[in-house]
């Protein structure tokens, strides 16, 4: 009797251990994904997702890009996240190369290899593109129309001096976004004239905020009144009743928003159901959400878009003026953050001043021209544009090295504080040189 | 009182002596008892005397635990306490601020002692009824300490700490925040309390006055030292030195040395033709000072002779005071000033300021002091 | 020197119990708060090459002009949060303290009530408010055509701080205040003084205990504070360019450490400089109730000054709350001085959608504070009642949280707990919630500790005595009587700790797991990233506030009731 029961025990000991290994196949439990979306995207697909696999739960944890990345390297050690998914791709690059995502193809069917100039999947596999978005403008209609601006339509618009201290963007440095815009413009228009655009743009700034929704969220409040930002952000804004709109410049490109599985995962089966969730035309349907508003990349959702939706596949000026060269990205990003940090954002008020300077004396200029004066101006452009390191320095060793926290011939502080020096200096000449110029004008 | 009595009794209080020996006690490189040793005897009203910052209230502190000596043994009957914490001492102290516990009312204040005993609730009850009565708080007992005078504090301080029934009762100058005609009536209840409860009892005062009136003897301190220990009139009488006469009552001291006068009996030479035959024989050539009260001098007017068994000094009348019962002169003798009473019968004259007077001093009841 | 330490500690002085609280107490600060932020430190002192010891990164930090400027900023914006917070606060408690005034419990109430607004949404409703587009700016310029620049780079800094951390010195004063001796002012009338000479030359000065302890805690706060320059785009003070060194991503630069390590020194410096203007003033005054100051009737001309003084100042105290209301309220807020309409849809979504969020606060904050009472009791006690050797360090380790920022002690938990299972569960230990309330008591330890330590200083050591000798141990002492009378002061230390850390979010964000087990500061967060989280953001930071408040308003009643209890009300 006794034996019995234990062969019973046994078999069904067996038994379960069976179905949990063909279970492992089949989705289930609980699935934890970071990730830097907002709410109202993550819950819709949480919902959705939920639905369609009952006995599996999605388990949200909302970081910011660097504040997940930051997470995962030092939680790799004892990994509890199986997904990581979030917009920029530099992000995921960030961890690839730390080794800590695995590689994973997608099931779904009929995804295009690129989108605009840009791949739209990891070409080793070690992450995967659900949705695009570009890089525009957004203004507040109230505020343009309170303060008689005009909309602006490419990147240079910005510059013009009716804008001055109207525009906000996110630091490079603390958005993933706005750091591909930037690399955008300096890949588009060339390392020197791409800087001194932005230099020229970042004169007119009101403020560089901290976050991403920094901007939208100023815009939408009107304190300020124009943006540069993530399509998104301007079209959910809009989709929720905010009196806003957006521009997508010439110059943009159009990225995939991406997700990869986390290497050792825990979930791994729950991990690789929810990516091709994502894909799955009921998953790309989502993203059209007016809270959400993001590009599917499934070409044949855009047939259940409302009108008026952005569509990159039909649509080919959008994203394709720029070749976007992922690993001259690479090699530079955090010069280019560190860059932007010391000439832009930290000096910001010498800079604002200097522009300021010089936009007085240009006007002087158009009513009433001086060659001296001129020169002075030109002389002052110059000094702004002027930068510390070629394009070529930005990517080598010995210079990118100290980023990367040693290997560098010099330190990182040393290196930014020289930069900074150099900038404060520039402004200062230039702002002297345009009031000069301004002097003679009168 | 009866009514006390019978309390008391019911009560039952345990008398027991305090011995302290060798204690020595310093806060880093102030030394502030020094080598104090103590016999305070059952059921006795002692008294720690002395100038504020002589020790007085540090030695209290050390008998309640709440200092700790260097060296030196506290005993309390036969137990000796020096390495006990102060909760396991069962000495009560009366604090000079009451320390009343202002979040407790003043039944559940008297209550807190028996309550750590772990006494029996009911007994608790009783025994707080039976304090608060014996001071007579009995209508106040739900009241909070902040809605009380003074005087009625100090008596729910005295309250709290009696109804433990301690072995010794320790009152760190538990008068001190009272005015002068309360002060004067608690003191008496003070000392009959005392009387009926049997309790030891040990007072650390800097008043003289309320040492004298209540204590069976007393321990005169300064800087750290028990300069003299005795009851209240022979430490009037016959003080041990300068200080302890000085500290008790008015003294007049004339400094110089002991010789021998042409009989070969001990005689103070003050200088300036004061000689004073002495009782007492110190050691021909010592230095010190002679000691009298102001009421051990006559005073005559010009140079009458000396009376018998009498020493004569002369000197000026400085200034007088009438004080009612009687007349206070200053007068100068020699290089000293010396204060005289004479008792006012409603007769005599005022001697008048810058008068010549002879003094005679009666030598029974002059002291030679050393140093 | 060693043997004088010897003689003056002997054998009865040193109690087994008291050490073992000691070590316990030390043990935990060590686990909790030490060797976390150790183990991110230690990289300032760190050569990236090498991998050994180096003072160069400290070098750098001197060298570069961004950061001498960052650190004069924070001290200037630390220095004028803690004379406006003052402004604010100085009349707000004496009038309370002082007269007669009908209203009290309440101004009490909302003078606390700043602290419970997470600092990034504070500064979103100062901005609708206040900004350059505000609700006041707009009316100005439009009406007069001119604008005042209130939220303008350190000023809004400086606003928005002081606005937010003012109620530091309101609790911490009016405790003082109540506790004053009533003899000490009847002293001084007596001797001829009277009006603002009296409070300017006694009470004031016997209040300054209170004070002091409210000022550092402002100073160190501000000075330490990222949340809200980097909320407003003020990147250049100390703590903002630590965190934005410390959570870069790819940017493995050693200076935000140096500055963590600079944070930490400079906020140990004004401790010090608190610890030093304190020294010898013995202001133990509780010795028969205390019972405050004599509270007088107010003539009718100074009633209404006195009216016009609060509800300015409660205007302008609780601005934030008054816009976070109208954004709960708001359909849209855009370029106009007031929303475009308003609407309860709000409440409906985060009522029914997240209300988890205000659960887990509730649970997470009062075991926090909870845990902050209980320490910072047990400190202060052995700082301030016993001669433990190294007691003092007790205290400044514990204060040592006060200058660590947030994010550190959050990569310090991950990098010394992740690695470690739970029992049982084999989950990581920092998947549980309860480190969330550990690191959540220990951000605010210093709060609860001073506000104990200023009780106690109050107590005086008679009342224990009298207990000790009555036959209670030492342990019952501080139960029976410590305790109760430290009472008033442990509540305003416990409603400190829980509603600022109902409202923490920087240690928070590296800590949180899941949502399910989130609080609501990372609700807020999450909200208040999307165009359309906004108003329920809102309408969660108004329901935060209204329950802390509320938590607030009747922990004072109960404070109030006691007092009258034992008649030190006087009419």
């Amino acid at each position: 009797m006794r034996k019995t029961v234990t062969a019973i025990a046994l078999a069904a000991t067996m038994l379960t251990t069976t179905a949990g290994v063909a279970m492992a196949q089949s989705p289930s439990g609980r699935v934890v994904v970071v990730t830097s979306f907002p709410n109202d995207l993550t819950s819709a697909f949480q919902q959705a997702f939920q639905a369609a696999y009952p006995g599996v739960t999605l388990e949200v944890q909302n970081r910011n890009t660097n504040a997940g990345v930051k997470y995962l390297q030092e939680t790799a050690a004892n990994n509890a996240t199986d997904l990581f998914w979030a917009s920029a791709p530099d992000a995921f690059e960030v961890l690839k190369e730390a080794g800590l995502l695995a590689q994973y193809t997608p099931k779904v069917e009929g995804i295009p290899d690129r989108i605009g100039a840009y791949h739209m999947n990891d070409p080793e596999g070690y992450y995967s593109g659900f949705a695009a978005s570009g890089y525009g403008i957004m203004w507040n209609t109230r505020y343009l129309q309170a303060n008689d601006l005009p909309a602006p339509k490419e990147w240079d618009d910005l510059a013009k001096p009716i804008y001055f201290d109207h525009v906000a963007m996110a630091a490079p440095s603390r958005s993933g976004t706005t750091h591909l815009t930037i690399e955008t413009i300096l890949q588009g228009e060339g390392w020197d004239k791409g800087w001194k655009t932005l230099k020229e743009i970042s004169g007119n700034f009101r403020t560089i905020t901290e976050r991403s929704f920094g901007v939208p969220d100023g815009v939408n409040t009107g304190s300020f009144g124009l943006g540069i930002v993530i399509d998104f952000f301007a079209l959910s804004s809009q989709a929720s009743g905010f009196p806003v709109d957006m521009v997508y410049p010439t110059v943009t490109t159009i990225v995939p928003a991406n997700i990869a599985i986390v290497k050792n995962a825990p979930n791994r089966a729950g991990a690789e159901a929810f990516i091709d969730f994502l894909l799955s035309e009921e998953g790309q349907e989502i993203l059209l959400n007016p809270a959400i508003r993001r590009l599917p990349v499934n070409p044949k959702t855009y047939a259940k878009a409302p009108e008026g939706y952005p569509n990159p596949f039909e649509d080919t000026s959008l994203g394709a003026a720029v070749n976007f060269d992922v690993n001259v990205s690479q090699a530079r990003y955090n010069v280019v953050d560190a860059l932007f940090d010391q000439l832009v954002t930290f000096q910001l008020a010498e800079l604002k001043t200097a522009t300021q300077a010089i936009q007085r004396a240009e006007i002087a200029l158009e009513k009433k021209d001086n060659a001296e004066a001129r020169a002075l101006v030109e002389e002052a452009r110059a000094l702004i544009a002027a930068m510390p390191i070629t394009e070529a320095q930005a990517s080598d060793p010995s210079i990118a090295g100290a980023f990367g926290g040693g290997g560098g011939e010099a330190r990182q502080a040393e290196l930014e504080q020289g930069w900074a020096s150099f900038a404060r200096t520039n402004y200062g000449n230039a702002r002297q040189k345009a009031e000069q110029a301004l002097k003679m004008l009168r | 009182m009866n009514q006390i009595s019978e309390l008391a009794r019911k009560a039952g209080t345990r008398s027991v002596g305090v011995h302290i020996a060798g204690v020595n006690l310093s806060y880093g490189k102030h030394h502030v008892l020094k080598d104090v040793s103590l016999d305070i005897q059952p059921g006795e009203f002692f008294a720690f005397l002395g100038p504020s910052g002589c020790g007085k209230t540090t030695l209290l502190r050390l008998i309640a635990g709440f200092n700790t000596a260097q060296s030196g043994v506290v005993k309390i009957g036969e137990e000796d306490v020096s390495r006990l914490p102060p909760w396991r001492r069962d000495v009560g102290m009366v604090f000079q601020s009451y320390a009343l516990w202002p979040h407790m009312s003043i039944r559940r204040n008297v209550a807190f002692g028996l309550e750590e005993r772990r006494v029996p609730r009911a007994e608790v009850a009783e025994r707080v009824e039976w304090a608060l009565e014996l001071v007579g708080l009995k209508h106040l007992a739900d009241r909070y300490p902040s809605q009380l005078s003074g005087g009625q504090q100090q008596r729910v301080a005295l309250a709290r700490t009696v109804v433990v029934q301690p072995k010794v009762l320790l009152l760190d100058e538990p008068l001190s925040n009272l005015d002068a005609k309360l002060r004067v009536q608690m003191r008496r209840e003070l000392r009959d309390l005392q009387q009926e409860l049997g309790l030891t009892t040990i007072f650390v005062t800097h008043d003289q006055e309320e040492a004298n009136t209540v204590c069976d003897r007393i321990a005169v301190m300064s800087d750290g030292v028990i300069q003299q220990v005795g009851t209240p009139m022979s430490l009037y009488d016959q003080p041990g030195n300068l200080f302890v006469a000085g500290f008790l009552g008015t003294a007049n001291v004339l400094s110089g040395k002991i010789g021998r006068d042409g009989n070969g009996r001990a005689v103070f030479l003050g200088g300036e033709g004061i000689t004073v035959p002495l009782a007492e024989t110190p050691p021909d050539g010592a230095e010190g000072s002679l000691m009298f009260r102001p009421q051990s001098v006559t005073l005559r007017p010009g140079d009458a002779p000396a009376s018998p068994g009498m020493a004569q000094l002369r000197g000026t009348v400085l200034h007088s005071e009438f004080l009612g019962a009687s007349i206070r002169y200053a007068v100068t003798v020699g290089q000293s000033q010396v204060q005289i009473d004479v008792p006012h019968h409603g007769d005599a004259e005022l001697i008048e300021n810058g008068s010549a007077v002879c003094l005679e001093l009666d030598t029974a009841k002059t002291r030679f002091l050393h140093g | 020197m060693i043997a004088r330490t010897l003689t003056r500690m002997s054998l009865a002085d040193i109690r087994p119990g008291q050490a073992a609280i000691a070590i316990l107490i030390a043990a935990f600060l060590l686990l909790f708060l030490v060797i976390p932020v150790i183990r991110v430190v230690f990289v300032a002192f760190q050569d990236p090459a090498t991998g050994g010891f180096t003072l160069v990164h400290f070098l750098d930090f001197f060298r570069t002009d961004l950061f001498i400027r960052s650190f004069w900023n924070s001290f200037y914006v630390s220095s004028m949060s803690v004379v406006i917070a003052t402004i604010f606060a100085l009349p707000l408690a004496y009038i309370t303290s002082r007269f007669n005034f009908r209203g009290t419990i309440l101004i009490q109430t909302l003078g606390v009530v700043p602290l419970i607004m997470p600092p990034f949404i504070g500064a979103v409703a100062m901005q609708l408010l206040f900004g350059r587009n505000g609700t006041i700016n707009m009316m100005l310029h439009d009406t007069f055509g001119f604008r005042i620049p209130f939220m303008e780079g350190l000023n809004g800094v400086i606003f928005v701080q002081s606005i937010h951390f003012f109620p530091f010195i309101l609790i911490n004063l009016s405790a003082s205040l109540r506790n004053i001796d009533r003899s000490m002012e009847e002293a001084a009338q007596n001797l001829g003084s009277s009006g603002f000479r009296l409070f300017r030359r006694i009470v004031f000065p016997l209040a300054m205990p209170g004070y002091i302890a409210g000022a550092s805690l402002v100073f160190i706060k501000v000075f330490d504070d990222l949340g809200t320059p980097l909320l407003l785009n003020v990147n250049d003070m100390l703590a903002p360019q630590a965190y934005l060194r410390i959570s870069s991503i790819g940017i493995n630069d050693p200076m935000g450490y140096v500055i963590s390590v600079v944070l930490v020194v400079c906020s140990l410096l004004a401790l010090w400089v608190a610890a030093l203007a304190m020294k010898g003033k013995d202001y133990a005054t509780v010795q028969r109730g205390g019972g405050g100051l004599t509270k007088r009737n107010m003539r009718p001309w100074e009633k209404v000054a006195a009216y016009a003084i609060v509800i300015l100042i409660l205007f302008l105290v609780l601005a934030p709350h008054l816009g976070l209301t109208l954004l709960s309220f708001a359909t849209i807020w855009s370029f106009s001085p007031l929303p475009d309409g308003y609407t309860l849809r709000h409440y409906e979504t985060v009522i029914f959608e997240s209300s988890q969020f205000i659960r887990n606060t509730l649970l997470y904050a009062s075991m926090a504070a909870g845990i902050d009472v209980i320490i910072g009791t047990a400190i202060a006690y052995l700082v301030l009642r016993t001669k433990l050797v190294g007691r003092q360090w007790l205290d400044y380790m514990a204060m040592a949280a006060l200058a660590v920022p947030g994010v550190v002690l959050g990569i310090g938990y991950l990098r010394t707990f992740y690695t470690v299972d739970m029992p049982f569960t084999g989950q990581p230990l920092t998947s549980f919630w309860l480190v969330l309330v550990i690191a959540l008591a220990i951000r605010r330890l210093p709060y609860a500790l001073r506000a104990c330590t200023a009780a106690l200083q109050q107590v005086s050591e008679a009342l224990e005595e009298a207990a000790e000798n009555l036959g209670a141990t030492k342990a019952r002492t501080i139960r029976k009587i410590v305790v109760p009378l430290m009472s008033g002061g442990i509540l305003a230390g416990f409603i400190t700790s829980f509603a600022t850390a109902a409202v923490e979010l920087s240690a928070t964000i590296m800590l949180v797991q899941s949502t399910s087990d989130a609080p609501l500061a990372y609700g807020l967060y999450v909200f208040m990233q999307s165009a359309a989280g906004r108003g329920p953001g809102a309408a969660l930071g108004i329901l935060a506030v209204l329950i802390v408040g509320a938590c607030t308003y009747l922990s004072h009643v109960i404070i109030e009731r006691g007092r009258e209890r034992r008649g030190e009300k006087s009419h």
